[in-house]
């Protein structure tokens, strides 16, 4: 076990709170885990080092952060800073409907429940899930009461400075037939380490709309987690953009526990320099007739390195499901390099499950037309490196959001070295 | 519609006798002496010895792999014999007149006359039968032509500087937990080498037969093509029908010097259990070639048998404009479970691979792709294609896929695409109405499935396959 770790199950064994139960458990767990190393499949392209050497750690001090504003979008605003629940920045005035919490504010029986619902979702196979359920303490509740339809997202914003470390969590439950659009976002700056992990429980009819912008670079380590949990006829929609640091981790997970829901997955990630970032998503068909499409693309430049772990695993009972992954991969350079993994499990046997991966460069032909007309090399790489990622920024339903991320990955394109 | 198919699944397994043959085999157990009795028992020099026991040492510090979609108990390595060849054979028969005429009606009733002049004009057989190798056929034929083809125990003997030059050089020692037992313990297997510019003028064919009870097979194939030469190499394997489950572990090592071309084909048939799973063989197989510069290998394999396969034929692209094929289909049925595969290392320059893969599930089993395609820095312009698709026959089976693919170099281009589905009940329906039976409409249907890589058997084969799948079938239809 690495000292990292060990000084972690050391930390979680000083907190007691409402808590106490599953953080026991957890670190019951931890204490039983091997410290991953390349033989270890959840990591086998994503070493640990960065982990092991940072020097960020717990920040009580007060420093003030705070989110970046989004032309034309107005949040509901939940902030945490260096791990801490900011009352202050968060939004106190709430539409009618949503409710949103910190546990150790609510009563017995409130706490009761919202014990069994923490974890339940998030599997216990994720190492940082589980070093997450261990160590967070101002655990955040939003729940959505039945056929409320909540206009304005919510913004869940992790800030970090220098040399902190911090692990938030927060258990979104929307109730049957409501609606809902998250967003999640970490800053950073300099060197921090960040577990950020959400579980998002959606009941029958109810429909989540969410983004994870993963926007963390150089020294940033970011490991976190998005699960999902689908009742019947429940639908949600994810956007995912991540650009990569020392350590980038993200892992989600999509949980048909009921039928006829639907889930769509668009992912995008931009590498450069030395960056790695790995995206884990698995998609758990547990009950029939669900459908889920999820359509990955990913930039690596110069030596950064991409890893996509793509799991679609159909149980025994999950008939008439459809299910199809598409992951495409453009490499930059060449130190550039891209380890991808789409997985199908399937046990129905009335299914129709397809995914497709490629790796190659920007069409050289493409290239050579645009420059024909005129357009610089550089530009013309540009361009067609915005286009191949530009399709799935079409894809998100909220504007305010893809007019906002657009020019910050049309900035990353010109940074990246064009050879 | 499925529990006709059940039906029809429910074949007889026909290569399920047991021969009685005597047969000296060792007692159950292994350590250093074993492997110093077998390798007393060949007559090999020292050096091969040596290189047994440091395998044998590689492997006791090793663990057994853990990551295959396969679930069996764990083995007891000392339950095992690790040697039994027929008693007739002690005095290595000269002639084909001397072998023992009840080895020889093995061979016939599994459908493989030993005797030249009732054979399929054009394919050399070694024959290995337990431990040893049985006879050899159309040996001054192929020595006509330079070519060496003979049992790998032999070899150590006549070609030492060969055998020593290449035997681990594809597949070393300690590369995975079966091949290092493997080196510690093989027994027979065959030895081919195609000297240069020489196109073999014959396909070469291996048949392993597994008799005897509580044995294990560990052969080793070694096949060597020199510059510019060409070899078509067909293997077969058939075991009886018992209840206890018994351990193959072979190693196939393939060099395909500049310009050369290995053509490796597999009908692999052994007893895969009963019903519940009961008994079968547990195939561990490392398999793996080398490409030089413009040389090609290609594997075809057709797996219907073992109770567990776990199986990866591989090519490393090491030489400029090398080609790496793999063509499979994979059918499992009653508890069977297959996690089998391919890996592509692309190392040199415009190196190609191309990998068809299908898997079909029936019954209970667990049919799952495992396959791995690497472009290293230096594979400039290499190209992969890979395509995986798994039938499903019945809502008891699982089909899986696991492809891992690295890439390190930009210009190289990787498709890899996979799909899962069922029999539809339109194909079945049109197929019906045509007034064909159920089991004859699967029958089609899967073999048009499996159409791509059918066509790359050699013919004999080709035909042979197709109707192990009908059998395979039989009774999986409703």
């Amino acid at each position: 076990m690495s000292e990292w770790l060990e000084s972690a199950i050391a930390r979680a064994q000083h907190l007691d709170d409402w808590l106490a139960p599953k953080r026991a458990h957890a670190v019951e767990l931890l204490a039983q885990t091997k410290w991953p190393t390349r033989k270890t499949e959840a990591w086998r392209y994503t070493p640990l080092r960065p982990v092991e050497r940072t020097t960020a750690g717990k920040i009580s001090d007060d420093v003030s952060l705070s989110p970046e504003t989004i032309a034309d979008l107005t949040p509901i605003e939940l902030v945490f800073v260096n791990g801490q629940f900011d009352a202050s920045q968060s939004t106190k005035e709430l539409p009618a409907g949503l409710s949103i919490s910190l546990g150790q504010d609510l009563d017995a029986a409130q706490q009761a429940s919202a014990l069994t619902a923490f974890a339940a979702i998030k599997p216990e196979r994720h190492l940082f899930g589980l070093v997450n359920d261990a160590l967070a303490e101002d655990v955040v509740l939003v729940s959505v009461a039945e056929e409320v339809e909540i206009t304005q997202p919510i913004r869940i914003s992790s800030l970090l400075s220098q040399g902190a470390e911090s692990h938030t969590r927060v258990q979104v439950s929307l109730a049957k037939g409501s609606r809902l659009t998250v967003i999640e976002d970490i800053q950073s700056q300099g060197e921090t380490l960040s577990t950020a992990f959400v579980e998002y429980d959606i009941a029958a009819n109810a429909y989540l709309e969410h983004y994870r912008f993963a926007l963390q670079t150089g020294t940033n380590l970011a490991i976190g987690g998005s699960h999902f949990n689908l009742s019947d006829k429940s639908k949600m929609h994810s956007s995912i953009v991540g650009f990569g640091s020392d350590l980038s981790r993200l892992d989600t997970d999509i949980i048909h526990a009921g039928e006829f829901a639907d889930a769509k997955l668009n992912a995008i990630y931009l590498l450069d320099g030395k960056e790695l970032f790995d995206l884990h998503a698995t998609v758990e068909h547990a009950m029939p007739n669900g459908t889920t499409e999820e359509n990955v693309r990913c930039i690596v430049a110069d030596r950064a390195r991409a890893v996509f772990n793509g799991r679609i695993h159909i149980h025994p009972d999950a008939q008439k499901t459809l299910a199809a992954l598409n992951n495409r991969n453009l490499l930059m350079s060449d130190k550039a390099e891209i380890n991808t993994k789409p997985e199908l499990e399937i046990y129905a046997d009335d299914v129709r499950c397809a995914h497709g991966a490629t790796v190659a460069e920007i069409d050289k032909q493409a290239l050579y037309y645009l420059q024909t007309r005129g357009v610089s090399r550089s530009k013309a790489q540009v361009m067609l490196n915005f286009g191949f990622i530009n399709e799935l920024i079409d894809l998100m339903p909220n504007a305010a959001l893809a007019e906002w991320v657009r020019p910050i990955i049309r900035e990353r394109f010109a940074q990246m070295e064009v050879k | 519609m499925t529990e006709q198919i059940d039906k029809a699944l429910a074949r007889e397994y026909e290569a399920g006798f047991v021969s009685d043959v005597e047969s000296e085999t060792f007692l159950p157990g292994l350590d250093e002496d074993v492997i110093r009795r077998i390798s007393g028992m060949k007559n090999e020099p020292e050096w091969m010895l040596e290189w047994r026991l440091s395998a044998f040492r590689e492997w006791l510090e090793m663990e057994e792999p853990d990551w295959a979609q396969v679930d069996y108990p764990k083995i007891d390595f000392q339950s095992i014999s690790y040697y039994s060849a027929p008693k007739s054979m002690k005095d290595k028969p000269q002639s084909l007149d001397e072998v023992d005429p009840e080895l020889l009606r093995t061979y016939e009733k599994l459908g493989i006359p030993l005797i030249e002049q009732q054979m399929l004009a054009g394919v050399a057989v070694d024959a290995v039968f337990d431990s040893v190798s049985v006879v050899t056929t159309f040996r001054d034929k192929l020595e006509e032509a330079g070519v060496i083809f003979c049992p790998i125990s032999e070899a150590i003997q006549k070609y030492p500087d060969l055998v020593k030059k290449y035997l681990g050089s594809v597949v070393p020692k300690k590369d995975n937990y079966y091949a290092a037992l493997n080196c510690a313990v093989f027994t027979d297997g065959s030895f081919v080498y195609i000297p240069k510019g020489t196109r073999c003028p014959m396909e070469l064919s291996t048949y392993f037969r597994i008799n005897e009870q509580n044995t294990g097979q560990f052969e080793r194939t070694l096949i060597v093509a020199d510059e510019g030469s060409h070899v078509s190499y067909l293997e077969g394997c058939t075991a009886p029908q018992r209840d206890e489950n018994q351990l193959h572990a072979a190693v196939v090592e393939l060099v395909a010097l500049d310009d050369a071309e290995i053509k490796y084909s597999t009908v692999q048939n052994w007893y895969p259990g009963d019903e519940e799973g009961k008994g079968g063989i547990y195939n561990f197989v490392t398999k793996r070639g080398i490409c030089h510069t413009n040389a090609k290998i290609s594997w075809t394999q057709v797996e219907t048998g073992s109770s567990v396969t776990w199986k990866y034929p591989s090519c490393i692209l090491k030489g400029d404009n090398s080609v790496g094929e793999f063509y499979s289909v994979a059918l499992t049925r009653g508890r069977q479970q297959a996690d089998t595969g391919t890996k592509m290392i692309h190392l040199g320059k415009n190196t190609r691979s191309t990998i068809i893969s299908k898997g079909i599930s029936a019954g209970k089993s667990n049919n799952s792709y495992r396959g791995l395609v690497r472009m290293n820095p230096g594979a400039k312009g290499a190209r992969n294609f890979t395509q995986c698709d798994s039938l499903l026959i019945g809502d008891k089976c699982g089909a899986h896929t696991f492809p891992y693919i690295e890439s390190r170099n930009p210009s190289a281009i990787i498709e890899h695409e996979a799909t899962t589905s069922k029999v539809s009940d339109e194909q079945m329906f049109l197929c019906r109405q045509r007034g064909l039976d159920p089991e004859k409409a699967v029958s089609m249907i899967v073999n048009g499935f499996c159409k791509e890589v059918f066509k790359e058997l050699p013919m004999e084969f080709a035909v042979e396959a197709g109707k192990l799948l009908e059998i395979s079938l039989e009774g999986s239809v409703g």
